[in-house]
């Protein structure tokens, strides 16, 4: 798995042709002018950013119509901190509109999906009948720019699977952190109990030193976690390393991780087996425990009722004419609800359409006690269900410190995705159809319990094309996380290749 | 307000100004720039600023607020009025009226509610705007700590439920006040419920009876943008005040007149002013009061409700509920049949009439939901316990202490309180002057306060400062007096020398300063003067002595007169009738 491919690392944006970047930087990359450099950890290294991230001096348009002429007032928490540590921002990414999408295809009219740039040797080769196939969404940008060289690592923003699936379709390593580590402000919203930045890059290393980078208090950001929830989360983290003796020596003894039934899906769900995998994790000193997440089918059609119910409360504010600029060339009409009307209708593709509608539905006074409410218990269920899961307590909650059950897991596992990168040119939607919901069951529950999550490229598809696993620990515990994604990494993909 | 009850109008004209006077908002405000923080300020009672005013010239205010003349007749009114059976209203007998409020208050904090915006008041419109304001992407609220330090001191004041555990919900609606689209708001869980002002004719003479108005609930929420219409038609919007903290008080149904809402929300007025948690100000917008009414006959359900929005004064107020009232009684006169249509009216001030803005089919649909950025606010007993006792004594406390410590009446109390709602300096000068052990007298000291330094004051169209004249200044005087060194009439003259020299310290000797100016009484020590001093006089007026010997009594005080005179008033006047009586008529007589 090479992570550079020279011939096309040079960086570009278009709107006719297929490609990662919304906008790229003339230069080297953006340099730390907007904020001062404290350390040189990121000197001379490429990152590239989400279109929904602000960064002064560049459009910020979420690959929406709505914002195609939107300067970016300010910068965001997360993209300072990059550039505080002396990051060059190479430019901004590709995304389905908003976040709201899979494949990044879901775009300003008359802008092609961006491309996964996994077999663009083969492409690059003039190799006959070259598949066109989707990097993922909804960062799909971020995932393209990374693994076609353009880009050492990129942010993307994860709702509900938004950076671990691009991951997985690319081979990449896909970090969704808990949700409040990384500060969202300066990040557009799509649902803020939901999002989380999120980091793309080769290898689990320089994921850590990103999330490192970017993880800490915010005074912009009140869903940000204090210093203090952080410094209780390092307690409980500190507490389950003595359990994990193996973790010092780069082994895994100690180390329980759980495979959860519900997510063992029917063979056509399956792009890979996950058992050698498996095998090398236990040879590592592992030990692998059957568990069950009862409450984990249920809860997915929380998932939509919240993710379209704050969807449709964020992004209200489009078409208010406070920012955004004229369209040039459009005849706008007169008067401030003609205007806002006819700016929505225009401005928002299909899809944002559809979710804020189902959003606007689910908040009405007639159906909120049956849909956003329920969403709520069921969420709140899950939750219950995954903090029972592990072994270490959730540090978030200090009123009801439920004590954890000793027999629970340091990790969950399983597949990313029920299917490696969809071909492009087929008409069919992965999520209107029943494969849609088991890749939800897939992605969805880290949301949902706002639990840290790293997909992992663990090998190759009966197709030759790549396949991830995911890691799911307690809130906080990134570190632990990242230790086990690393050791279990470190000799496996030579072992298969 | 034609169809409105209307005592004498100067003794409503005086009450009014003096339980609300336009003057004492501007106070209010003034106040604000002069103390950077009012956290300081509230710990630090002794501080006055310079800047404090008692009043301003205004063409609406006159000057004479606080003559001793003003006071009197105020003080004359609270003695009469003492709680008069129920006033039958005219026009409404057998009706009775049910009115509930709504109250939105601005909240007294540097910067916005959820962002660090200056909060402002008339400055250039959209001057003082961050990106969370204009509800740009990627902007995300921070809560103003201090917006939720004054809205639970409000809640403690109002003797609320303080909710441990409050959250923040969004109002949906598309408008352009509201840029992000929603308000942030307190929908399911509000900081505070459950309190209750009460109001009584003991404290308000104004009012028939004693009424307890039921807080319902307490919330904070978020200001909009202010739009202004031009006469071409285009609408304006100024952001400067989108994303002001407020606190929306929801009043239970328990007021029964117009009268009473009047009653209730100045009473409120005060009560936000002196804990510094708003400037209350009606006129200026920093608070907006929506008004439930509805009628009934007497011993019936209640009758429809109608709203009316934004009322800006609360004699607007006050006259918008009466109109709406009888437009109601008209109803039920005329149309027996048709059932009152619930609506939400609007008050035109120049025509003193309510219009329809939108009736109940109309009505939207808010799509409240969580805030999904903003935790809950918690309240910990420790951090309830700070917050009361940091809360200042508050007016009705104040309104029965004083006369019971003091003797003084309700009416001086109330002219006490009015010199200073803010930080509460003209009661405080007052205990200052009466001093720590109440060496002097209360009575006598509230009348000097009243009647001699803000009478005379008012007549040299001078503001009232805590150090114009200090109150050590004045506690000696009244001393010199109370111990007989000096008369009142003296100690008068030396007041009003003290105002016009402008001079005067707290160190400054009184007693001294007396002695030189040779004010110091002619009484007790010098006896002997007095009695030439009165053999001077009689000497001098042989015409009035007769009429005193011969037994006409009265023309002694012509005599005492005379030499009040010739001793530039140091004679005591008591003393030196008893003298000129002996001598012309052989005894004294009491």
């Amino acid at each position: 798995m090479k992570s550079t491919r020279p011939i096309l690392n040079v960086a570009r944006a278009s709107s006719t042709k297929p490609s990662p970047f919304t906008w790229v930087h003339p230069g080297e990359g953006i340099e730390a002018r907007v904020t001062e450099v404290t350390d040189q950890r990121l000197k001379g290294k490429r990152i590239a950013i989400k279109d929904n991230f602000m960064l002064r001096g560049t459009r910020t348009t979420c690959s929406s119509r709505m914002l195609q002429e939107f300067e970016s007032p300010y910068t965001a928490t997360s993209v300072k901190s990059l550039l505080s540590s002396a990051a060059s921002i190479t430019g901004k990414t590709q995304m389905d509109e908003f976040g709201m999408g899979s494949m990044t295809n879901n775009l300003p009219p008359g802008s092609p999906p961006v491309h996964n740039p996994w077999n663009l040797d083969a492409a690059v080769e003039g190799k006959d009948e070259v598949q066109v196939r989707s990097a993922g969404g909804s960062s799909g940008g971020s995932a393209a720019a990374v693994k076609g060289g353009q880009a050492w690592a990129a942010l993307g923003t994860d709702t509900g699977g938004s950076v671990r699936l691009p991951a997985s379709y690319c081979g990449l390593v896909g970090l969704k952190p808990s949700h409040g580590m990384i500060s969202r402000h300066g990040v557009v919203s799509y649902a803020d109990t939901l999002d989380c930045v999120g980091i793309l890059t080769s290898e689990v290393d320089d994921a850590r030193l990103l999330f490192d980078i970017m993880s800490h208090p915010d005074s912009m950001d009140p869903s940000c976690a204090s210093a203090e929830v952080r410094h209780r989360a390092e307690g409980v983290e500190h507490e389950a390393r003595h359990s994990m003796k193996g973790l010092r020596d780069g082994r895994l003894d100690g180390v329980r991780i759980g495979i959860p039934i519900e997510t063992c899906l029917e063979k056509d769900l399956t792009p890979l087996d996950l058992a050698p995998f498996i095998r090398h994790l236990r040879s590592l000193g592992a030990t692998i425990v059957p568990i069950s997440i009862p409450s984990i089918r249920l809860a997915l059609p929380a998932y939509y009722v919240l993710a379209c119910a704050e969807a449709s409360s964020n992004l209200a504010r489009f078409g208010g004419g406070w920012y955004g600029g004229q369209q040039s060339g459009l005849k706008e009409p007169d008067g401030s609800v003609d205007r806002r009307q006819w700016t929505r209708r225009w401005g928002f593709g299909p899809e944002v359409k559809k979710r804020i509608l189902a959003g606007t539905y689910a908040l009405t006074a007639g159906a909120f006690n049956n849909s956003y409410l329920k969403a709520l218990q069921l969420r709140q269920r899950l939750r219950s269900d995954l903090d029972a899961i592990f072994r270490s307590s959730q540090p978030q909650d200090l009123d009801d410190v439920t004590e954890a059950p000793s027999r629970g897991v340091d990790v969950y596992m399983h597949l990313t995705a029920i299917q490696t990168a969809p071909i492009l040119d087929s008409t069919s939607s992965t999520s209107q159809d029943a494969r849609g919901y088991a890749q939800d069951l897939l992605t969805v529950p880290a949301s949902l319990g706002g639990l840290p999550c790293i997909s992992l490229p663990i090998g190759l598809g009966a197709d030759g094309w790549p396949v991830g696993a995911s890691l799911t620990g307690q809130w906080g515990s990134e570190s632990v996380l990242m230790d086990i994604a690393k050791i279990g990494m470190a000799n496996y993909n030579s072992s298969v290749e | 307000m034609q169809s409105l009850p209307r005592p004498a109008g100067s003794i409503i004209r005086l009450t009014r100004a003096l339980r609300h006077p336009r003057s004492i908002r501007i106070l209010a405000r003034n106040a604000r720039p002069a103390s950077p923080s009012s956290a300081r300020l509230a710990s630090s009672s002794n501080i006055i600023p310079s800047s404090r005013h008692l009043y301003r010239d205004s063409s609406s205010t006159p000057a004479r607020n606080y003559s001793s003349a003003a006071a009197h007749q105020s003080r004359t009114l609270g003695e009469t009025s003492t709680a008069p059976p129920p006033v039958s209203e005219p026009g409404l007998e057998g009706w009775e009226t049910v009115i509930g409020l709504e109250i939105h208050a601005q909240i007294r904090t540097d910067h916005k509610l959820f962002s660090a915006s200056r909060t402002s008041f008339e400055e250039e419109p959209n001057t003082n705007v961050v990106p969370f304001d204009a509800g740009f992407p990627g902007t995300l609220p921070v809560l103003n700590r201090q917006a939720v330090d004054l809205t639970v001191s409000t809640a403690l004041a109002l003797n609320c439920t303080i909710n441990p555990r409050s959250t923040f919900d969004r109002k949906h609606y598309f408008y352009h006040d509201i840029p992000a689209s929603y308000q942030i708001t307190q929908h399911y869980n509000p900081i505070a419920t459950e309190g209750k002002i009460e109001l009584s004719p003991d404290l308000d003479p104004t009012l028939d009876r004693d009424v307890t108005v039921r807080i319902q609930q307490i919330q904070i929420e978020q200001d909009t943008a202010k739009t202004t219409k031009l006469a071409d038609g285009s609408t304006h919007i100024d952001l400067n005040r989108a994303g002001m903290g407020l606190m929306e008080i929801v009043t239970e149904a328990d007021m029964r007149s117009p009268k009473e809402a009047g009653a209730f929300i100045r009473k409120l007025q005060a009560l936000l002013r002196r804990i510094k948690a708003s400037d209350g100000d009606m006129e200026k917008g920093s608070m907006r009061v929506d008004a439930n009414v509805s009628i009934h006959r007497t011993g019936t359900p209640f009758g429809t409700r109608c709203e009316i929005k934004n009322l800006n004064s609360v004699r607007f107020m006050m006259a918008a509920l009466d109109n709406e009232r009888r437009r109601h009684l008209k109803h039920y006169l005329d149309k027996p049949d048709v059932p009152l249509r619930q609506e939400t009216r609007g008050f035109d001030e120049a025509k003193g009439e309510t219009f329809t803005l939108r009736t109940k089919e109309e009505a939207e649909d808010y799509r409240y939901m969580p805030d999904g950025n903003l935790g809950p606010i918690v309240i910990l007993p420790g951090y309830l316990e700070s917050i009361r006792r940091s809360l200042p004594e508050l007016p009705d406390d104040v309104r029965r202490r004083l006369p019971e410590q003091y003797g003084v009446s309700l009416a001086d109390t109330e002219v006490l309180l009015s010199m200073d709602d803010v930080e509460g300096s003209g009661v405080a000068y007052f205990e200052e002057v009466v001093g720590n052990d109440q060496s002097r007298d209360g009575k006598q000291a509230v009348n000097w306060i009243v009647n001699e330094l803000l009478g005379r004051l008012a007549r040299k169209n001078e503001i009232w400062t805590w150090d114009r004249v200090p109150p050590q200044t004045l506690s000696s005087l009244l001393a010199l007096v109370e111990t007989g060194e000096m008369t009142g009439t003296a100690a008068k003259n030396l007041l009003k020398h003290l105002l016009e020299q402008a001079t005067i310290t707290a160190d400054t000797d009184i007693k001294l300063l007396a002695t030189q100016m040779g004010l110091v009484a002619a009484g007790d020590s010098g006896a002997d003067t007095l009695a030439e001093l009165c053999r001077a006089v009689i000497e001098k007026l042989p015409a009035e002595a007769e009429s005193v010997r011969k037994g006409k009594e009265k023309v002694v005080m012509r005599l005492v007169g005379q030499v009040m005179k010739d001793s530039k008033g140091t004679a005591d006047a008591k003393k030196a009738r008893e003298v000129l009586l002996s001598m012309l008529v052989g005894e004294a007589s009491s």
